[in-house]
């Protein structure tokens, strides 16, 4: 574990809450959370225990990123197609 | 008529997927290519978890998450509370499965028993490997009553199950899914074992007085 790492890692230990929600919860709640987003509303102030697990557990972070483009492409424009994605896949 | 996916409210995608015939062909159909897009996104983007399939494999795995989602989804539409656009939660039903495919492909026959064993020897050599030189002496001491302290909790405080959890995943940075289907869990029990973790580490630190402004600046600002 480098420093950039182990500092990283230390902020976690220190935003421990005693309660968090669990992964479960984070599912159900994080496409409200990117709805609030896309809506330009202040979602990590509105839902700060969701906001809390998303930056304690690397894999609900993985997935949320991933909806957060695709609830943007849905909302601006600009979803790459399934044939454009299958060929940038080599 | 098919609609476009995109062209459905929240109500029409419910009414075509609860009914029969071909408006649920169609929404079934439109449904499966949105999932299928969110599978070959994320796929697009892990690709580097991918090393061992050719491009036909991957495609078909991407396949085969949209068809595993889509049976997810539908045992699941009841849960569907209308507080986003149906598409948005739709594709987390995705997203979570091509996620747990890319991270198990990547870490195919590799051993975690190895990887979750306390090895104090690369725990040493960590704390080793991060003495760096041009620090000021007194701040470099605490760095190491920090680090010494964390390695303390770890080895004493902790349960075995959280020690082993944490060591694969904090230390090594095995994904979550796979440490799940390691131990035959499911996310929320290793989630509760690395929250439990922080917690004794936390009071652990604060108890010897390291409190979080001063710890985190020790660490911080140092490029």
């Amino acid at each position: 574990m480098n420093r950039e790492r182990f500092d990283a890692w230390l902020r976690n230990i220190y935003e421990t809450q005693d309660v968090e929600i669990s992964c479960t919860e984070c599912f159900d709640l994080v496409s409200h959370f990117v709805e609030l987003e896309a809506s330009g509303e202040n979602a990590a102030a509105k839902m700060p225990q969701l906001k809390q697990h998303l930056d304690q557990c690397r894999a609900c972070r993985d997935e949320y990123e991933t909806l957060r483009d695709l609830a943007r492409f849905e909302n601006e424009g600009g979803a790459p197609s399934i044939d454009d994605l299958r060929s940038s896949i080599r | 008529m098919t609609l476009m996916s995109n062209a459905r409210t929240n109500e029409e995608w419910l009414v075509d997927l609860r009914a029969s015939g071909e408006s649920q062909d169609a929404a079934i159909a439109d449904l499966r290519g949105l999932l299928l897009r969110a599978a070959l996104y994320f796929f697009s983007r892990n690709l580097g978890d991918f090393g061992g399939l050719n491009r036909d494999e991957i495609l078909q795995r991407a396949e085969d998450c949209a068809q595993d989602a889509l049976i997810a989804l539908m045992n699941h539409l009841e849960d569907f509370r209308g507080d986003s656009k149906f598409t948005t939660w739709a594709y987390k039903f995705a997203i979570n499965i091509a996620l747990m495919t890319a991270r198990q492909e990547r870490w195919k026959g590799v051993s975690l028993d190895e990887l979750s064993i306390s090895n104090e020897g690369a725990f040493f050599e960590w704390t080793l490997q991060d003495k760096s030189d041009g620090i000021a002496p007194d701040r470099s001491a605490l760095q190491n009553e920090v680090r010494e302290t964390v390695q303390d909790v770890i080895e004493h405080d902790l349960t075995d199950k959280q020690r082993r959890v944490l060591i694969m995943m904090v230390f090594n940075e095995v994904p979550m899914d796979e440490v799940v289907r390691h131990l035959g869990v499911n996310r929320n029990a290793i989630y509760k074992m690395l929250h439990d973790a922080r917690r004794k580490l936390k009071s652990g630190l604060q108890a010897r007085g390291f409190e979080v402004g001063e710890t985190l600046a020790l660490f911080s600002s140092q490029g």
